[in-house]
C-alpha cells in the first residue's frame, strides 16, 4: 500500500526511497518537486493509470446488486482530483516508458524516455530497479487487465444474446491467443523480458500476475469446479499458455499462424487428456475390481482343496 | 450461474472470506464422506434412515459452499483428495464399532464443527455485520443445523459408545488439524 496522499506524497517517495540509497532518494525527491509544481496547475486523471490501479478481479461485471453496501473507495479515489500517489505517478511513467520498449528494451533507458514524454526529468527512471523488472510487470499486469476487460466484454454480448456461447476449447484457444497478441509490439524484447521475469527476486510477482490471469480464463470460461479439477484445470492451462509462449518466440511465420496453430493441438490435446484421464480412472477400477474377485476365486479354490 | 456475484467481491476482506469458505467447503466435503463411511456400514441397519437423513443435510450444505465458492471465486483446499479419503475411513471405521460409535463420531464431529462455525460468526461479526449479511445467515443456519445433528447423536447413545471419551477427544484432534490445515493450503 503506498504512503499515499497529497504533500504526504513526497514524504513517502523520500521515506521509501532512502531505504534504497540516499542518492536515488535526492532524484526521487527532485523528480516529485516538479510533478508537485505541476500538479497544481493540472489536476490529472488518465483513465489509463486509473484502470490500472483497480485490480483484475475488481473488473467485473454486476449482476446482483445485493442491496446497499458500504461504499468502497480505492486508494487516492477522491484525492486524484488534486494530487496523485507515487505509485501512480509511477504507473503513469511507466505506461508512457512502454512506448519506447521497442527501440530501447526494457531498460532504464525507456523509462527514461517515457518520462521525458510527462515532461518529468529523466532522473526519474532512479525511482526503478535498473533491471527493468517494474516496467516488464507493469505491462505483463497492464495485458492482464486488458485481457480480463474483453473476456468480459464478450460474455456480456454471450449473455445479451448477441454473441454465441464459445466452446470450452475455442474459449480457451481464443482467450491465449488474444492474450499472447498483446505481446507483437514488444516481440522482439520479449525474451529479454521473459529472462527478467525468471530471476529469483521477480518471480513471485510475475508466479502471481500469471496465476491470476489463468485463474480469469478459466472463470469466463464459466468454470465451476470445486474439487481437485480446480488446480488441474489451471495447471493444464498454464502449461499449454507458456509452451505457446515460447513457441511464439521462435515463429517467424506470417501473423504467428504456426503459434495459432500449435496453440490449436496444444488445446485439443488437452482436451483429449481430459477424457484420458476418465478412461484410465474407470479402468483402474474395473483392474481392481478384477483383482478382488481373482483374490477371492484364489482363496475359494485353495480351502476347496484343503478340504478334499 | 456464471460468475454470479461479482458485485459482492468488491470491497470485502478477500483473505479472510478465502479462508472462511475454503475451510467451510472442506469441512462439508469431509462430512459427506464421514456419512458416506458410515452408510456403506450402516445402510441396512435401523440406524441407516437417521443416517441418510443428516447426509442429506450435509449434501446441501456442500452444495451452498460449492456455489459460494466459484461467486467468491475461492480455491478449494489441496488437500480434498485426502479428506475425501480420511472421511471415509472414519466414518466406515466408526460404524464398524457398531451404532453407537457412529453417533459418537456424528457427536464428535458435528460439535467441532458447530464451535468452528461460532468462532467465523464472531469473526465475521468483528469485521463488518452488514457486509457479511448473507454470509452470515447461510453459516448460522448450517451451525443450527449441525447443533442439530450433535443432539440426534447423543439422542442415540453416543455417550454409550465403546472408549467414548478417548474416541471423541481423539476426533476432535483429528478435526482441529484438518480446519488448521484446510484455512491454509
Amino acid at each position: 500500500v503506498p504512503i499515499s496522499g497529497g504533500g504526504s506524497g513526497v514524504v513517502g517517495i523520500l521515506v521509501r526511497c532512502q531505504l534504497y540509497s540516499p542518492q536515488r532518494a535526492l532524484q526521487a525527491s527532485a523528480v516529485l518537486r516538479r510533478v508537485s509544481d505541476e500538479q497544481k496547475k493540472e489536476p490529472l486523471a488518465s483513465s489509463s493509470q486509473q484502470q490500472f490501479d483497480s485490480h483484475p478481479a475488481d473488473h467485473q461485471p454486476e449482476q446482483e446488486p445485493q442491496g446497499p453496501r458500504p461504499s468502497y473507495t480505492g486508494q487516492g479515489g477522491q484525492e486524484s482530483e488534486d494530487y496523485e500517489s507515487e505509485e501512480q505517478l509511477q504507473h503513469r511513467i511507466l505506461t508512457a516508458a512502454l512506448e519506447f520498449v521497442p527501440e530501447h528494451g526494457w531498460t532504464a533507458e525507456a523509462i527514461a524516455e517515457g518520462a521525458k514524454t510527462l515532461g518529468l526529468s529523466v532522473a526519474a527512471a532512479g525511482m526503478f530497479h535498473s533491471d527493468g523488472s517494474e516496467l516488464i510487470l507493469h505491462f505483463v499486469s497492464q495485458c492482464n487487465t486488458k485481457l480480463s476487460d474483453l473476456l468480459e466484454q464478450e460474455q456480456k454480448l454471450v449473455q445479451l444474446g448477441k454473441a454465441e456461447k464459445k466452446s470450452t476449447d475455442q474459449f480457451l484457444r481464443d482467450a491465449v491467443e488474444a492474450r499472447l497478441r498483446m505481446l507483437i509490439p514488444y516481440i522482439e524484447k520479449w525474451p529479454q523480458a521473459l529472462s527478467i521475469l525468471l530471476l529469483p527476486h521477480n518471480i513471485p510477482s510475475s508466479l502471481n500476475l500469471l496465476t491470476s490471469m489463468i485463474d480469469d480464463i478459466w472463470q469466463y470460461a464459466g468454470d465451476q469446479s470445486t474439487d481437485f479439477n480446480w488446480y488441474t484445470r489451471r495447471a493444464v492451462l498454464t502449461g499449454i499458455y507458456n509452451t505457446t509462449e515460447l513457441v511464439m518466440m521462435q515463429d517467424s511465420s506470417p501473423d504467428f499462424e504456426d503459434t495459432w496453430r500449435f496453440l490449436e493441438n496444444r488445446v485439443a490435446d488437452a482436451m483429449n487428456m481430459g477424457d484420458t484421464a476418465n478412461q484410465v480412472q474407470s479402468t483402474g477400477e474395473a483392474v481392481v475390481q478384477g483383482l478382488m474377485g481373482a483374490a477371492v476365486t484364489v482363496s475359494n479354490a485353495e480351502t476347496n482343496r484343503r478340504s478334499e | 450461474r456464471p460468475c454470479s456475484t461479482r458485485a459482492t467481491l468488491e470491497g470485502i476482506n478477500k483473505p479472510v472470506i478465502d479462508r472462511i469458505i475454503r475451510v467451510d467447503h472442506a469441512g462439508e466435503y469431509g462430512a459427506n464422506r464421514i456419512y458416506a463411511g458410515q452408510m456403506a456400514v450402516l445402510g441396512r441397519s435401523s440406524a441407516g434412515p437417521i443416517i441418510q437423513q443428516m447426509w442429506n443435510q450435509e449434501k446441501d450444505h456442500l452444495k451452498k459452499f460449492n456455489e459460494l465458492m466459484v461467486a467468491y471465486r475461492v480455491r478449494p483446499t489441496v488437500l480434498l483428495p485426502f479428506w475425501n479419503v480420511a472421511g471415509f475411513v472414519l466414518g466406515a471405521g466408526s460404524a464398524l464399532l457398531g451404532k453407537k460409535g457412529a453417533m459418537a463420531c456424528t457427536v464428535a464431529v458435528e460439535e467441532s464443527i458447530s464451535d468452528h462455525y461460532n468462532s467465523q460468526i464472531r469473526t465475521l461479526m468483528e469485521e463488518d455485520p452488514e457486509k457479511y449479511k448473507e454470509l452470515l445467515q447461510i453459516i448460522k443456519q448450517f451451525r443450527d443445523d449441525e447443533r442439530e445433528h450433535h443432539d440426534i447423536g447423543l439422542e442415540h447413545d453416543a455417550e454409550a459408545a465403546p472408549a467414548y471419551s478417548v474416541l471423541k477427544t481423539a476426533i476432535q484432534l483429528g478435526c482441529k488439524a484438518a480446519i488448521f490445515l484446510s484455512e491454509r493450503i
